[in-house]
């Protein structure tokens, strides 16, 4: 608190005493304020001494200075001078700064601002700040500028909040929303207005207030519209359902038609006066609010195509992606505003329109920098805003009291927001699917917040037009404090005692994920079977429509091929990653995985977070997808070898190391790596927590294995990765080969190769009890293909029977994870990656993979060992394994490692070039030793077992 | 004439009891029904398979086939029809009517069952009760590959995913020897717990008639 309050005075003694002797010019507001500037309006303009280079390196000097002076009340030339030199960006970084740090503040304690929602102590502060202000000035200095407010501080926070909308909810929900934004604040509008009026001529209303129909009729139209910005600061922190908050937010924008409409009519009616209306001015009225709806839809829409035309071509200047997004977004705004359309309207539609193409064309690096440059910027701006509305507050001179007509609009205003959305609603649920019931319409009712717009518009009013401004103002204030600091603050309690249905900041299963998906198609195939031409029909038709045009000519070549698919894969392995994570209590993500989903700018949805992880690692983790696989083993042989590489990968990041040489690119960061391996290692940890519960004697085993594991990582690092990077790269820098593959590139250059192995992935006998491995002799052989069972890993490991595997079979958990890991992004890879882009590596690869091919041999006893500990710890348990064999699966790692070397050469090679190369006794005994014996462990283990219990196993497949 | 306009009144009330549709929506129903069926008592598969809308449809099959399904006839029954009547096809359609607007909460549960018994019976093809990982696979395949070869793989392994998911949700505690044999309906509840599933699965069906409208269309 002190700190904000010691900037603020400094800011304004700073300003006096820069100004001391334009005070009177200075300091009165609203007159001379240049359009964009945030606060003071000081005589800057006039002072035109060009600050030479001199003042302006001293500048740099200048605020202790200027304190000093403060502090003194002294003003020397010199600091005079410089002041009004950066007096302006100063200012606003030092407001920037004061509501940083008030944010801050605010959520040091965990408790209070789960009580008071943030907006509210925002206004408080600013109501503090503005008495400071107000005492140390004599007047106000600040204010919040329409201009500013409207050109600048909406479109952050509208920008945000559309270009992260749910387009699917929004579209879902299109029919109440309008209706609402509509119909509703037309009702509310008018009948404010008119009732206003009518308390006017009752008397209620003091004579003072000068204001006919007309004027109330405006100032209706003003305070009805509900505001995007209360409604978005009070609603992120009730975490309402979805539906419920995609109505009334989806509300607050739409309705900013409306209210742009009635205000500019009845502005012009005022201006005319009332009796000089003609008739056909109302039709006028009429149909420009279709044109500026309309209009600023198109504009938006328009703009979101020219955006996600533009992203296809930025695939050489990543680094400029996020920037198009922000500058057509915005544009959409202004061009909007430029023809006054409705700028939120515009800005909105181009945000839903263009996420969808702009998300899947621009970089994962992009999408994070636009995210969270979004979000601080509209969580700045809403700061602002309401430190703003509690400093304008303060400013007497701008607003004139009137009992009456303060409290007449107050209850007006909740009274006819309460009948207007139960009339609409008992209207709108005869047409809806799911109707709303009583408690949802309490919420809506109560949750019409009035906000900055509506202060905005009132303070745009022209004071020799609208006699009453001044009470129309204060009127004003006191709504939007009382909506959002009262209701803001018993919303909550009121929701909870209401038992709302929450939104569950829950993902979606793996299941739920498919049978939505099958969901829609099931409806829109009943609608066509029984005739009906519904929603459910016509969605379908624009998805048709989108894929067979629209993504074609806004999505790129290569993202559009995969774009179903990989999106549908991408997002179901994201939540499996993302229900591993939260059963598994990761410490790395728990904390952001706890946030609430909606629409939040203070904190990011844990999807972003978790999507980051895996976008950046080009995969998602599926922890079982190949586990219950289940493909006779006819391949047996390509499979084991494939597994074994798949086996080794997973741990990824570290060999994304070098890559891009690009500047247009940025290269990894230390962070990213570290976190993705933070995360990784937290998958690994919370499986190897699994067995920990489970197998608890075995504790020391794998404590010994994790330190395996971390010294595994190294070596593998340097090697294999280094090496085939260049390969990779080198083939691939043309352009036609970035086309395919630039996502693939960018995301994670080396997995590509891993797809096509993957594509072979079978079997896995389900119920293979490793306990069987006890009679498995040691000797096994290394893999042959005939042995296909003993030879599969993953069919020892993973065919504990399938449930087992996150769950039950603990022991082998880490393993599995790495498979399931890299089969997952095997399986994504081959997806994303068109074939084409491979084959030109392919000959060099190959010859790669030969020399690495190397096959059995070269024990590392210290390395190894431990790995093969580690793993049998896990093992052990159950199948009870014997020293002897450890030796085998050394040796078995070994080859394995080899083998995996050699794989991981051929980056691209075509699927059957790398499955095909059988391995050769070989040489090249190289680094990776020590890696994943456990996998062979588990083959050597459960060989006998998968023959004996194949049969038993229910699944078809397996037949 | 007069006889069997009463007589089809009295049909058409025995199904609104049944299925609770309006009068007028059986009529839009029927009238659907006999331009399907081409003025024919029944309907097989071969109708519904050339209805041009569902052509792009990933899982016509399936929905096709539930039709057909007699376990969907809210009957004992086990077993597949080769046509189905009116009322069948009435039945069916009966799956997704939107709740009234007033439903207490048992109401709710019955017919959140009933949708998911609906579904369910749409995957489990065999009708043997269980939901195995071929059928599962087989479901999730269609869902999401209209893309081909690769696209058989990524579904595979998600249906995999998927069914490992249903597994450790559901049995937590299965011994390693275990193995899970397939999804029972008890299951299939338990892990679409979270879904809503009364708000989503139902269509609106008109009580006007919008025949005219609709034949040019679907018919084009």
């Amino acid at each position: 608190m002190q700190f904000p309050l010691l900037l603020l005075l400094f800011s304004a003694a700073a300003d006096l005493s820069g100004t001391a002797d334009l005070r009177e010019t200075g300091l009165s507001i609203p007159a001379s304020a240049p359009p964009l500037l945030l606060c003071p309006q000081p005589g800057a303009p006039r002072d035109l001494a060009p600050p030479g280079l001199a003042s302006a390196r001293s500048a740099v000097g200048e605020p202790e200075e200027a304190q000093n002076v403060g502090h003194h009340g002294g003003g020397f030339r010199v600091v005079q001078w410089e002041w009004t030199y950066v007096q302006t960006p100063y200012i606003i970084a030092m407001w920037l700064l004061v509501a940083s740090v008030a944010k801050i503040l605010f959520h040091f304690s965990q408790h209070f601002t789960t009580v008071v929602p943030e907006s509210c102590m925002l206004i408080l502060l600013g109501l503090v700040l503005g008495g400071v202000v107000l005492v140390a000035n004599k007047k106000q200095l600040y204010q919040l500028d329409p201009a500013l407010f409207f050109l600048f501080l909406l479109p952050t926070i509208v920008g945000d909040a559309g270009y992260f909308m749910s387009a699917r909810l929004f579209f879902d929900n299109l029919g109440a929303i309008l209706t609402y934004a509509v119909v509703g604040t037309l009702w509310n509008a008018f009948c404010c207005g008119f009732s206003l009026y009518a308390a006017k001529l009752l008397q209620v209303i003091d004579e003072r207030v000068q204001a006919d129909l007309m004027d109330f009729l405006l100032f209706g139209a003003l305070i009805s519209a509900v505001d995007p910005v209360a409604v978005l600061a009070v609603f992120e922190e009730v975490h309402v359902n979805d539906t419920l908050f995609i109505i009334v937010f989806g509300e607050s924008l739409v309705n900013d038609a409306v209210t742009v409409v009635l205000y500019k009519v009845y502005i012009s009616f005022v201006e005319v006066g009332v009796e000089n209306v003609e008739t056909a001015d109302y039709f006028k009225g009429v149909a420009s609010f279709f044109i500026v709806s309309i209009g600023g839809t198109l504009v938006g829409v328009v703009f979101a195509v020219i955006l996600g035309f533009i992203t296809r071509f930025t695939k050489k200047v990543r680094i400029i992606e996020p920037l198009f997004v922000f500058l057509l977004v915005y544009l959409a705004y202004l061009t909007a505003e430029l023809f006054s359309l409705s700028a939120i309207l515009s800005m909105t539609f181009c945000g839903i329109g263009a996420n969808k193409y702009v998300e899947a064309n621009i970089s994962q690096k992009s999408r994070t920098t636009v995210k969270y440059t979004m979000k601080t910027l509209a969580s700045i701006a809403e700061t602002i805003i309401f430190i703003f509305l509690g400093i304008s507050a303060v400013d007497k001179s701008k607003w004139a009291w009137d009992t009456g007509l303060v409290s007449c609009t107050l209850v007006f205003i909740f009274v006819f927001r309460a009948v207007g959305v139960i009339g609409q609603t008992w209207v709108l649920n005869r047409f809806r699917l799911i109707p709303l019931d009583k408690i949802d319409q309490v919420v809506m009712s109560y949750g019409g917040l009035r906000g900055a717009v509506a202060f905005a518009l009132v303070v745009l009013l022209d004071g020799k037009r609208v006699k009453a401004k001044d009470y129309f103002v204060a009127t004003t204030i006191v709504v939007v404090f009382f909506t959002v600091m009262f209701q803001g603050l018993t919303i909550k309690p009121l929701v909870k005692w209401l038992k709302v249905p929450r939104s569950s900041s829950r993902k979606p299963t793996i299941n739920e994920e498919i049978h939505e998906r099958a969901f829609d198609h099931i409806l829109t195939a009943v609608e066509d079977i029984a005739g009906l031409q519904g929603y459910h029909h016509w969605r379908d038709k624009w998805e048709q429509f989108d894929k067979n045009y629209l993504s074609k000519l806004l999505l790129r070549k290569s993202v559009y091929r995969k774009s179903e698919l990989w999106e549908a894969y991408q997002k179901i392995n994201i939540r499996d990653a993302i229900s591993v994570i939260d059963q598994g209590g990761n410490v790395l993500t728990s904390a952001r995985l706890s946030l609430p989903s909606m629409a939040s700018r203070a904190s990011f949805p844990e999807f972003t977070n978790v999507t980051n992880y895996l976008r950046e690692n080009g995969s998602g983790v599926c922890l079982d997808l190949q586990v219950i696989d289940n493909v006779p083993g006819a391949k047996v042989e390509e499979d084991t070898e494939t597994h074994h590489v798949l086996a080794e990968n997973l741990y990824k990041p570290r060999r994304r190391y070098q890559s891009h040489y690009s500047r247009h690119f940025m290269s990894l960061g230390e962070k990213e790596r570290q976190d993705r391996e933070v995360f990784q290692r937290n998958m690994k940890s919370r499986m190897e927590t699994f067995k920990s519960t489970r197998y608890k004697r075995h504790k020391k085993e794998r404590s010994l294995k994790k330190r395996q594991g971390l010294d595994r990582d190294k070596p593998r690092r340097n090697v294999s990765w280094q090496d085939t990077d260049p390969v990779f790269v080198s083939v691939e820098s043309d352009e036609e080969k970035d086309e395919h593959s630039d996502a693939e590139k960018e995301e994670d250059v080396g997995i590509t190769f891993v797809a096509r192995r993957t594509e072979t992935p079978k079997p896995r006998p389900k119920s293979v009890p490793p306990a069987v491995g006890d009679s498995h002799s040691p000797t096994a052989a290394p893999p042959s293909p005939t042995n296909g069972g003993s030879l599969l890993p993953w069919k020892g490991s993973v065919s504990s029977p399938p449930p087992c595997v996150s769950v039950e079979a603990t022991k082998i958990i880490p393993v599995d994870l790495q498979q399931a890991w890299n089969q997952s992004i095997s399986s994504l890879e081959s997806v994303s990656s068109p074939p084409t882009h491979t084959e030109p590596v392919h000959p060099r690869v190959s010859a790669l993979s030969r020399l690495g091919v190397p096959r059995p041999i070269s024990y590392s006893p210290p390395g190894s060992v431990g790995g093969c500990t580690s793993s049998i710890g896990s093992q052990v348990v159950q199948s009870s394994l014997c020293f002897p064999e450890k030796k085998k699966e050394q040796e078995m790692e070994e080859e394995q490692e080899k083998e995996e070397e050699a794989e991981l050469q051929p980056l691209l090679a075509p699927p059957t070039s790398l499955t095909k190369p059988p391995p050769p006794p070989g040489s090249a005994p190289s680094s990776g030793k020590r890696r994943k014996p456990s996998v062979y462990l588990r083959s050597l283990v459960t060989t006998p077992s998968t023959g004996s219990n194949e049969p038993h196993s229910r699944d078809p497949t397996q037949l | 004439m007069g006889a069997s306009q009463t007589r089809s009144e009295s049909v058409y009330q025995e199904l609104m009891d049944k299925t609770g549709f309006s009068l007028e929506q059986i009529k839009n129903l029927k009238k659907r029904f006999l331009h399907l069926s081409g003025n024919e008592e029944t309907i097989s598969r071969e109708n519904l398979d050339a209805i041009p809308a569902l052509a792009n449809n990933p899982i016509r099959k399936q929905i096709i086939e539930a039709f057909f399904d007699k376990r969907n006839q809210r009957s004992s029954e086990v077993g597949h029809l080769e046509e189905i009547g009116f009322e069948q096809f009435v039945m069916v359609m009966s799956h997704f009517r939107p709740p009234a607007l007033r439903t207490s909460v048992e109401e709710r549960e019955v017919m959140r069952k009933e949708k998911l018994q609906f579904l369910f019976n749409m995957h489990d093809t065999d009708n043997d009760g269980v939901i195995t990982l071929v059928e599962y696979r087989k479901v999730v395949e269609e869902l999401l590959s209209k893309s081909g070869a690769i696209g058989h793989e990524a579904a595979r392994a998600i249906a995999d995913a998927a069914m490992l998911e249903v597994a450790s949700t559901n049995v937590p505690d299965m011994a390693p020897d275990d193995f899970y044999e397939g999804i029972t309906f008890e299951h299939f509840e338990q892990i679409l717990k979270g879904l809503e599933m009364e708000s989503r699965m139902h269509i609106r069906f008109l009580d006007v008639d919008t025949s005219t409208m609709r034949c040019g269309k679907s018919t084009s």
